[in-house]
């Protein structure tokens, strides 16, 4: 595939990725910390979202499953989750979190269990979506072209 | 009239009405006037009240006023119906009764008339009959005799046949006169006739035939001439029934006493009648007179009157109406009186002749006034057929019926009038009326009274309802305004908890730091360790206070996690004898040794549960003891151990067995889920409780004397708090009866015990070590207890109150032993009992026996240095026994040293409670063994080194910190670790300096020496992995660290905006963590990342250094642990900024701020702190600047936004 092709691939692919509301301006800022000392940062930051992401989510399952939920514990997992996923810029789990926060308040195990599925289906797809834009970008890399900057005006 | 009377009624009503309602307002208007000083939040309600009040009192006028109409109308018309409708019966009736009185006299007057009539007729008939037989003698001297004769005869006859007939007059055309009279009067009848001799009849018949056309006047005039020049008559009475002459003839004046009918009266030749008055007779008569026709009817021969007294007619009347006591008249048409029913002359006796009187002139005073009336509402002109019915008319006085009837005869048309008095008549009715009408208003009076008071009752008890409600409104709205102002206050203290937690916490952190020092001397640590106690306990009373609410709303959540039942209850004791020891108050744990020592639950309110309750018992106990007994009930008591402790106890109060059985129900339940049964009991010496109170005191803000509140304060939460905790964890709690004073709780909880590890204790080894303990303490009951425990468990112990009983059994234990008889006389002066050398002659069968004696260093005088030769006495023991010095908390510095000084190494602080002289004893036999051990090792010189137990694996802490002894496994060995192990972790205050000071080397020695045995390899290879996990945990940071370090490390290009910046960045969150270094490492900056609060405390104060890069060095080269790096580490410059996330497990942003202020004071440095938080809210904000942090920086974190609060900070520390 012809490399600008794949670039102009990318950037539709990302423009639309923030239109539908899946990463937001934070996603930006960690792109333009990404220089030549830290050529993988946004992986590494966004892999590292993943690994503690889905090591919150377990934990939250864990939490919620139990008998007396302890909502302390779950409000302060749904917190951290709420940060790392904010810190990304994936703004769709960030708002289910924060829904999740407030049931959480409420003590309410039932939509608490609703919001860990939202959270759950959320973090799925922005996972996939972050995983075919890195896709992407190995592929352009590996085909000699270089990541263009985006000039978004959000 | 009736609406008058109603009106006039109906105004009554309403004056009484208002009046009542004036009477009612009053009290109002003072009610008011009381109100108005009354406080406003309660003048709503009363002017509700006002306005209920007043709609009350119009409701009830309105249900008044239509009663009062109601039985009113009800009233009147009744009175109307059977007033008017009796009335008018009653008057048809009267008007058929007056009709019929006044046909009757009417008709008689007709029969009168027609008798009159017939009896002129046949007079007249028979007159012809007689006058025509004699006719042709006429002039027949006798014959004319004869015929006289004959009339006569035949008048007669019809005379006497008619009694009513006043007179009959014949007269002849001749002059002669023959009649009948009869004087109704006397009842005489008299014959009276012309003189014969003075008329021919020739003459007269002559005249007569001559005469015979002539007109009836001129005859008349003749007769009548001829009658009155020369008439001589003659009266003979007669005999009234046989007609007889009973007397002689009397000569009378012609006309004189009877009036004879002549031809004028018959003027026409047809009969005539009138009424005639007589000068005899006083009533009026009814004259008839007729011509007798001659043969030829051409010539009258004679006329022949007949004349009726009308008086029959009038005592018909009078007969008729004297029973109606009325009057009644008849009249001629011209207003003449006929008849009355009165005896009044009808006559006027003052003219003469007499004549009718008119009946407006009658004597009789209502026949007047009747006849005025009458001819006042008709007029003088009386219209025939006209007939007058008037129902009443007033007459005088009196009122009457007057009804007048025509009765139109011939010639003679009359009136006939009656006056009946009303009071005859509807007389009794009216009055009946009356009474009826006065009746049906007093009754309805009565009626409307009843109903009215009727009506205020039952709209008093609405009114009552209405004041009630209103009053319900009132108290509504108060407790409404009470249970606001009690939300204020639990928010409140909500709010103060808070805030009093916060500091508290700091406390807490600081003390654990203090703790973590190592240059703290073992008494400061221990005070240390009870300070951190304290404020753990007092940090849990704030939690709960936060928590009431919860448990009163029942949304408190119990923990389920294990804890050391034995060892909470123990650190609760702890904290309140130091409490107690000012009250002199002595406080005892005594638990049975069957206590499942792990159990599952809610630790912070199983020791809130007792912290109250003991804290209730300190309060109201100014002296004695306070002990918090503990047994477990099994649920299969088959176990001998329980058993036991039920004969036990069976002694010490039998009804707890009672309560047991009692509650086996609840124990077949509590089997299955594995749950125990622990019973409790505080029992104290206080004041007690009164029995009535004992259900009450658990109610909150109830307590059972008000005054203690005084006293001790409180608010009577305790108990309640307690309650519902105690029914949360699945128990009950009550006030027991209690022998002597003082208060007995009794409570149990239903608590998992921790799998079935039922732990038995260790103790039964402490038995046979061939251990005597003498217990020197002041505390009866803890001694007591102490000495029965230790009995119980195989430990020979004896007691000692005081400081001559220690001295005597001292003296009897060794002097005895060793030179019986030294000091003689001493025991004269202190004869021992019989119990005590009993079991001094028991102790002498001990073989090898081990003397601990426990001396509770309140035992010696304090006050003077007396002290110090009682401590010099006692050390000459010391060779003989251990000592076990017993402090207070309170023991002055000086005695400590002294003790120190001489070598005591076993010291405790006050309470001594189990756990505590198991150690002790441990300690003792441990000491022991050692002892006989190095005699051993002296002796043996050869080791056999043996593997470890496998028991001494199982804890952690022990192999880490346990020395591998060349001792066979015994249990001794066991013993030893065990202790240590306590001893280092307990925090009892039991200083070891000189065992940990001898030990520690030892180990470090034996390890070193044992470093080829497996053993030792596999510890070393236990503690690493160890090591290396922890690692691992936190690898990726340490990666990270250390690629942070090679990152500053490395030459930037360019000026940064933040060159040379050192930050300590305290995130958790891996992401976040790694998104803020770079970005901050973009901006020239070196950071150090740390994951927690404690952590970041910690490299501030410049230890995290040496852990992370011990950490570091652990990664890259395990083996070596470089000097250089620690010294690198230690030479690390001080941090520029700190940038803090919030919310940290293990100590989160505001706690590790606060350590760091905390740490700074005094120092004069401050290192300025940014909060990271995701909590966008300006409470949070508030409170990171609370707790000492400079700015605040909201998650996700602002490239710029960072940048710049960054500068700013870090530019004005530079200047």
């Amino acid at each position: 595939m012809d490399v600008g092709q794949m670039q102009r691939q990318w950037l539709d692919y990302t423009r639309s990725l923030f239109i539908e509301g899946f990463l937001d301006n934070q996603f930006l800022q960690l792109q333009q910390l990404q220089d030549e000392n830290n050529p993988e940062f946004v992986v590494e930051v966004v892999s590292l979202f993943f690994d503690d992401s889905e090591r919150l989510l377990k934990d939250l399952n864990f939490a919620l499953d139990q008998q007396g939920v302890d909502f302390k514990k779950v409000d302060a997992h749904v917190h951290q989750l709420k940060g790392s996923s904010s810190s990304i810029g994936a703004q769709r789990v960030k708002n289910a979190c924060i829904a999740f926060r407030n049931f959480c308040e409420e003590q309410n195990v039932e939509a608490c269990l609703r919001c860990l599925q939202q959270v759950k289906q959320e973090y799925c797809l922005v996972k996939n979506k972050l995983e075919t834009l890195f896709r992407l970008e190995q592929q352009i890399v590996a085909a000699g072209g270089s990541i263009p900057m985006m000039e978004l005006g959000f | 009239m009736a609406t008058t009377k109603f009106r006039h009624v109906f105004g009554g009503l309403w004056g009484f009405a208002t009046s009542c309602k004036k009477n009612s307002s009053t009290p109002i208007g003072s009610r008011i006037l009381q109100r108005d000083v009354e406080k406003e939040e309660f003048q709503y309600a009363s002017i509700l009240c006002l306005s209920k009040y007043y709609s009350v009192f119009v409701v009830r006028l309105a249900i008044m006023v239509m009663l009062a109409i109601l039985i009113g109308l009800l009233t009147i018309l009744t009175w109307h119906f059977t007033k008017i409708y009796t009335t008018k019966s009653l008057n048809s009736l009267a008007y058929d009764l007056r009709y019929e009185l006044l046909q009757r006299p009417i008709l008689r007057m007709w029969n009168i008339l027609n008798s009159t009539s017939e009896i002129t007729m046949a007079q007249v008939k028979l007159s012809q009959y007689v006058i025509r037989s004699h006719g042709n003698l006429t002039t027949q001297e006798n014959q004319v005799e004869q015929m006289y004769e004959a009339m006569r005869a035949v008048t007669w006859a019809l005379f006497a046949s008619r009694k009513a007939l006043n007179s009959i007059t014949v007269k002849y055309n001749n002059g002669f006169v023959q009649a009948f009279h009869r004087d109704l009067k006397d009842n005489n009848t008299f014959y009276i006739y012309s003189d014969l001799a003075n008329y021919s009849i020739g003459a007269s018949a002559s005249s007569y035939n001559s005469d015979i056309n002539y007109s009836s006047l001129s005859s008349q005039e003749s007769w009548n001439d001829h009658d009155n020049k020369s008439a001589v008559w003659y009266r003979q009475p007669l005999d009234p029934v046989t007609g007889e002459k009973i007397g002689k003839a009397m000569q009378i004046a012609p006309e004189d006493s009877i009036h004879i009918a002549g031809l004028s009266q018959v003027p026409d030749g047809v009969a005539s009648w009138r009424v005639v008055v007589s000068k005899f007779t006083d009533s009026p008569l009814l004259s008839a007179a007729l011509p007798v026709w001659d043969a030829s009817n051409k010539s009258i021969v004679a006329v022949v009157g007949v004349t009726t007294a009308l008086y029959s007619v009038g005592q018909l009347m009078k007969e008729l109406v004297e029973l109606h006591s009325g009057h009644m008249y008849l009249t001629s048409l011209e207003g003449y009186l006929l008849a009355t029913s009165t005896d009044v002359p009808l006559l006027t006796n003052s003219t003469k002749p007499p004549k009718l009187k008119m009946a407006v002139d009658c004597e009789n005073e209502v026949i007047r006034l009747g006849a005025e009336y009458l001819k006042k509402s008709s007029g003088n002109k009386f219209p025939p057929s006209h007939e007058v019915h008037v129902a009443n008319v007033r007459l005088g006085h009196d009122r009457y019926y007057i009804d007048s009837f025509f009765l139109n005869l011939k010639r003679l048309p009359m009136v006939g009038v009656i006056i009946i008095p009303r009071k005859h008549i509807l007389g009794q009715e009216d009055k009946r009326a009356f009474k009826t009408l006065v009746i049906l208003i007093s009754a309805s009076m009565c009626i409307i009274v009843i109903g009215w008071v009727c009506i205020l009752i039952l709209t008093n008890g609405v009114s009552k309802e209405m004041k009630l409600r209103a009053e319900l409104i009132s108290q509504l709205e108060a407790r409404r305004k009470a249970e606001a102002s009690s939300n204020y206050k639990s928010q409140f203290l909500a709010n103060m908890s808070h805030e009093l937690r916060t500091p508290m916490a700091a406390i807490i952190g600081l003390l654990d730091i203090l703790m973590s020092d190592d240059c703290l001397t073992n008494e400061q640590c221990a005070t240390v360790t009870q300070i951190r106690k304290c404020s753990t306990a007092l940090l849990r009373l704030l939690n709960n206070i936060l928590d009431l609410s919860k448990v009163e709303s029942g949304k408190l959540v119990l923990e389920d996690a294990e804890f050391d039942l034995g060892r909470e209850l123990e650190g609760l004791v702890d904290m309140f004898s130091v409490q107690c020891m000012n009250h002199s108050v002595e406080t005892v744990l005594d638990l049975s040794d069957d206590m499942p020592k792990l159990v599952r639950g809610d630790s912070a309110r199983v020791v809130q549960i007792f912290a109250n309750l003991i804290n209730n018992s300190i309060k109201f106990t100014p002296s004695g003891h306070i002990i918090l007994r503990g047994w477990f009930e099994n649920p299969n008591p088959c176990s001998d151990n329980a058993n036991h402790l039920m004969e036990e106890k069976n002694l010490q109060c039998a009804q707890k067995t009672r309560t047991r059985q009692h509650e086996n129900h609840a124990k077949r339940t509590s089997k299955r889920d594995n749950k125990a049964i622990l019973w409790f009991e505080v029992d104290d010496t206080g004041c007690g409780i009164d029995p009535s109170k004992w259900d009450s005191v658990f109610e909150s803000f109830e307590q059972a004397d008000p005054s203690t509140t005084r006293l001790h304060g409180g608010t009577g939460l305790g108990l309640c708090i307690v309650r519902s905790l105690v029914n949360k964890m699945g128990g009950e709690i009550k006030v027991v009866k209690k022998e002597g004073p003082g208060t007995l709780m009794r409570l149990y909880l239903r608590l998992d015990t921790a799998g079935d590890a039922t732990e038995q204790h260790c103790l039964v080894d402490i038995a046979n070590n061939g251990l005597v303990v003498l217990l020197a303490l002041h505390g009866n009951m803890g001694r007591s207890i102490t000495s029965k425990w230790l009995q119980k468990n195989g430990v020979f112990t004896m007691e000692a109150s005081e400081w001559n009983g220690l001295t005597q059994i001292l003296r009897e234990l060794f002097h005895t032993r060793n030179s019986a008889g030294i000091n003689n006389d001493f025991d004269l002066h202190y004869p021992i009992h019989e119990s005590l050398k009993s079991k001094l002659l028991s102790i002498q069968e001990i073989k090898n026996p081990v003397f601990v004696i426990a001396v509770d260093i309140g035992l010696l005088d304090l006050s003077t240095d007396i002290w110090k030769e009682q401590l010099n006495f006692l050390h000459r023991y010391v060779g003989r026994a251990k000592f076990i010095w017993v402090l207070n908390h309170d023991t002055s510095n000086t005695i400590k040293m002294e003790l120190r000084r001489k070598g005591y190494m076993m010291t405790v602080n006050k309470p001594l409670y189990k756990a505590k002289i198991v150690h002790i004893l441990e300690e003792v036999v441990k000491e022991r063994n050692h002892e006989m051990q190095k005699k051993n090792m002296d002796e043996l010189h050869e080791s056999d080194y043996t593997h470890c137990d496998a028991a001494s694996s199982d804890d952690s802490d022990i192999s880490e910190s346990g020395p591998c002894n060349p001792v066979k496994s015994e249990k001794v060995e066991q013993f030893h670790r065990l202790s240590l192990y306590r001893i280092n972790n307990c925090l009892i205050g039991l200083t070891d300096e000189h065992s940990e000071a001898n030990n520690t080397p030892k180990k470090e020695e034996l390890c070193q020496n044992n470093q080829n045995s497996p053993k030792s390899l596999s510890l070393e290879q236990d503690y690493f992995p160890r090591e290396a996990h922890q690692g691992e945990d936190s690898e990726s940071r340490g990666k990270e660290e250390h690629r942070i370090i090679g990152g500053s490390a490395r030459p930037v290009n360019g000026k940064k905006s933040l060159e040379g910046l050192r930050i300590l960045l305290a995130e958790d969150t891996p992401v976040i963590q790694r998104v803020a270094t770079i970005m901050l490492e973009k901006m020239g900056a070196s950071v150090v990342a740390v994951g927690d609060g404690q952590a970041a405390v910690d490299a501030l104060n410049g230890l995290l250094g040496v852990e992370d890069f011990r950490r570091d060095s652990n990664l890259n080269e395990r083996n070596t642990r470089s000097s250089s790096s620690q010294t690198e580490i230690l030479s690390f410059p001080s941090y520029d900024l700190v940038l803090m996330d919030c919310q940290m497990p293990k100590m989160d942003g505001y706690e590790a701020t606060k350590a760091i202020r905390k740490s700074e004071v005094g120092s004069g440095v401050h290192i300025p702190i940014v909060a990271l938080t995701a909590h966008a809210m300006s409470c949070d904000e508030a409170k990171c600047l609370e707790v000492g942090m400079d700015a605040y920086l909201t998650k996700p974190i602002d490239f710029k936004l960072m940048e710049s609060t960054i500068l700013s900070l870090t530019r004005r520390t530079i200047s």
